[in-house]
């Protein structure tokens, strides 16, 4: 069934410390992260304040990156013309004004295996503060949630899935959290997701004094993401990349089958490609059809 | 690849298409299709049999045939050969691209399984139910997870002379489950139920050429209701609570159906006081997609999508479908009533599901009447409408109910009534808080 992802609702603390990749295997299956409390995500709903947002002009196409603060850290979101319902709504945002935005996410790692996670809307709109206190408190909930289950996990022992789903979770929990403790190699940070429970309280009753006994710590979000359209090499030109990637086939293709898709992205990467634009570059010269895949392991200039 | 190691197959292709074909144009076939196109070795030789064989090609059709038990079909067979009894075997009409046609269908059965089965291009052979043949060269698929056998226009049936099979004893009476009603899932097999009729008629059908009495209506408990159809009359009234056991389940687009055939025994009990109201039926996305689909379900969630279609639509004065670029699918060019309505996704962390709202409801949830969208439209066209609907509902929390069913693209709701849902934030958040504070 190609029932639509669900979008979650995490804090960019809970977003931002992911690091757990599930590849899709098959063309079309969707890729996901797994977050430290055990979220699958493939789509993500966000709210909070756009506090900056960038145009970026490549050639006839218009890209835009920007960050989204919610009650304790920054989503990075970047819009391509992949997304032309987002890349026109976001042209008539103001920043900073509060808005909620639902995108698929992307993980992007950084030579020094870093990884940084991404949203790309589809859609973003300016919402009310009443709005995007009911994001906050849906997603508190959420959180606790999730990280309230991941407490039972490790008390319970040695649980199957199956057990926990007997407990009351989803199989979509018990598949998250299983899969998050078995491949983080260590324990959630509950103190950091506490802290971020905490700010999203306190935004929601300032009035009361929200104390978990956590300090106020805003310093928890990554610094300036490295987003690969920043790369000073290829931001410029599109045409550029475009050349370098077809002279790349050509040299790769030694037995006419076409050049494989690892040595290209190796090769890509070496010239300050990522394997994202790699993609985005691929599709757009199939789309003019220079090139080809003979198969999926392969591209092939035509 | 090499010419040694084409030799192989070369040879092979001669084998099944013999004179049809010579080794010269073998050998640019294949050149073509392996070098030039980077097909694969399987791919151009099944290719290139198809091109040169015609349909009828006994070479390619014994090139991998497996035989197999029905218990042991996965449903991805491309080509198989199944020796089995008839249990049950019909003719029926049916239209293919606007042309009648007949097929062959039933239920084949061996000692480890039963399943349907279709004959899309049934000969002069007429199958006798109960007796045994060689189906071969059939493929399979599967539909709501059971396989189901085809045999198209390269397979063949065979009588199959001194084979016996006996059927093991059909136990769908051994022991049918206690079920609450809002626990019936797609696929279960025979169920016992306790609910209390909401309602009931009876209508005129005509099954296999005989007319029939149905009954159905509406069966509820303290959980869920469920439609039901009893295929004999049970003497079932409005309002008394009953116990049917032995009835079966079968889905409809994914929305599970109580049926009562002639295994089905009906007891009056005590009074069921307690039955579902339907405000009350309020699931998650991901329980209702989990079931599979149901009546009269409560959702509650955000817009986080406004699909195509949305907005100003016309709908066929004769069909009332809606229509597509000024013609309706049936009947052409006509000329359209205006209709406002709303295809939107409804997600609430749990689970994403399609909705399509009427004109009402849209018109109460955006505030936006049909006809003010079609002034604006007049002024600045409908593009603007959509745009100006989308931004109003976008992001939007909204509880709707309506009967909920899946196909493959996963779950959808058809509202019958819909409202904007406000939340008292500072009460959910104290209770948040004061729960955080117990736990830590």
């Amino acid at each position: 069934m190609n029932a639509r992802e669900t979008a979650w609702r995490v804090f960019a603390t809970e977003l931002n410390s992911s690091t757990l990749e599930i590849k899709a295997t098959e063309e079309k299956a969707p890729s996901y992260i797994v977050s430290p409390l055990g979220a699958k995500i493939n789509r993500v709903l966000i709210a909070g304040v756009l506090t900056e947002k960038e145009k970026m002009e490549f050639g006839d196409d218009v890209a835009w990156k920007g960050r989204i603060q919610d009650v304790s850290g920054s989503f990075f979101i970047n819009i391509g013309k992949y997304q032309p319902e987002a890349s026109a709504a976001i042209a008539d945002i103001e920043a900073p004004s509060f808005v909620a935005a639902v995108g698929r996410v992307r993980a992007y790692t950084t030579d020094d295996q870093r990884v940084f996670v991404s949203v790309r809307p589809e859609n973003i709109v300016n919402i009310s503060e009443t709005v995007r206190k009911e994001w906050v408190l849906e997603t508190a909930k959420s959180t606790w949630r999730r990280l309230s289950n991941t407490k039972r996990v490790l008390s319970m022992g040695d649980a199957t899935q199956e057990d926990l789903v007997k407990a009351g979770m989803t199989p979509t929990e018990a598949f998250g959290i299983t899969y998050a403790l078995d491949n983080y190699g260590q324990m959630p940070d509950s103190a950091l997701y506490l802290r971020t429970i905490q700010a999203a309280l306190r935004t929601l009753l300032p009035d009361r004094d929200v104390d978990l006994g956590f300090p106020e710590d805003l310093s928890n979000e990554p610094d300036e993401i490295d987003m690969p359209e920043e790369n000073g090499n290829n931001g410029s030109n599109g045409a550029q990349i475009e050349e370098l990637i077809l002279n790349l086939l050509e040299e790769l293709d030694t037995d006419g089958k076409g050049a494989p898709r690892e040595e290209l992205e190796r090769r890509a990467e070496a010239e300050g490609i990522s394997s994202i634009e790699l993609e985005e570059v691929s599709n757009i010269l199939m789309d003019k059809g220079l090139v080809y895949e003979p198969n999926l392991r392969y591209l092939k200039r035509i | 690849m090499e010419m040694e190691e084409l030799t192989p197959h070369i040879q092979e292709l001669q084998r099944v298409l013999g004179d049809k074909i010579d080794e010269d144009q073998i050998v640019e076939e294949l050149n073509k299709y392996l070098n030039e196109y980077h097909v694969g070795i399987d791919a151009a030789k099944r290719g290139i049999i198809r091109k040169y064989g015609g349909s009828d090609t006994m070479g390619f059709v014994t090139g991998n045939t497996l035989t197999k038990k029905i218990g042991e079909l996965t449903g991805s067979e491309q080509n198989v050969d199944i020796t089995a009894k008839v249990v049950f075997v019909d003719t029926k009409d049916i239209t293919v691209k606007g042309l009648p046609k007949k097929i062959v269908s039933g239920i084949l059965g061996d000692e480890t399984a039963t399943a349907s089965f279709t004959i899309w291009e049934p000969g002069a052979m007429v199958l006798a139910k109960g007796s045994v043949y060689n189906f071969r060269n059939c493929y399979c698929k599967t539909w709501n997870d059971k396989v189901q056998i085809n045999i198209g226009s390269r397979g063949r049936i065979e009588v199959a002379d001194g084979v016996r099979i006996d059927l093991p004893e059909r136990q769908i009476s051994a022991s049918p489950t206690e079920v609450k009603i809002g626990n019936i899932k797609d696929g279960m097999g025979s169920v016992t139920v306790t609910g209390k009729v909401i309602s009931v008629e009876a209508r005129e059908i005509t099954a296999r050429g005989e007319q029939k009495t149905v009954y159905s209506g509406m069966l509820a408990d303290d959980t869920g209701k469920i439609q039901f159809s009893a295929w004999s009359d049970f003497g079932i009234k409005e309002g008394e609570s009953l116990c049917i056991s032995n009835a079966y389940i079968r889905s409809w687009k994914g929305i599970p159906q109580l049926n009562m055939g002639d295994r089905c025994e009906v007891s009056r009990v005590d009074a069921i006081t307690e039955i579902i109201d339907t405000s009350a039926n309020k699931k998650t996305v991901d329980e209702i997609t989990r079931i599979g689909g149901g009546l009269d379900i409560t959702l509650e969630g955000l817009v986080v999508d406004v699909r195509q279609g949305s907005g100003i639509i016309r709908r066929c004065p004769q069909c009332n479908r809606s229509m597509l670029n000024g013609a309706c699918t049936t009947h052409g060019m006509v000329e359209g009533v205006m209709d406002l309505r709303l295809k939107v996704v409804l997600d609430d962390g749990t689970g994403a599901i399609g909705a399509i709202i009427n004109r009402a409801d849209t018109e109460k949830l955006t505030g936006i009447t049909l006809q003010a969208a079609q002034g604006l439209a007049a002024v600045k066209g409908e593009s603007v409408v959509g745009r100006e609907i989308t931004g109003k509902i976008l992001m939007k929390r909204i509880r709707v109910t309506g009967n909920v069913m899946s196909d493959d693209y996963g779950p959808s709701i058809i509202i019958k009534s819909a409202e904007n849902v406000e939340i008292d934030l500072e009460a959910e958040a104290n209770k948040l808080l004061e729960e955080v504070e117990a736990a830590i």
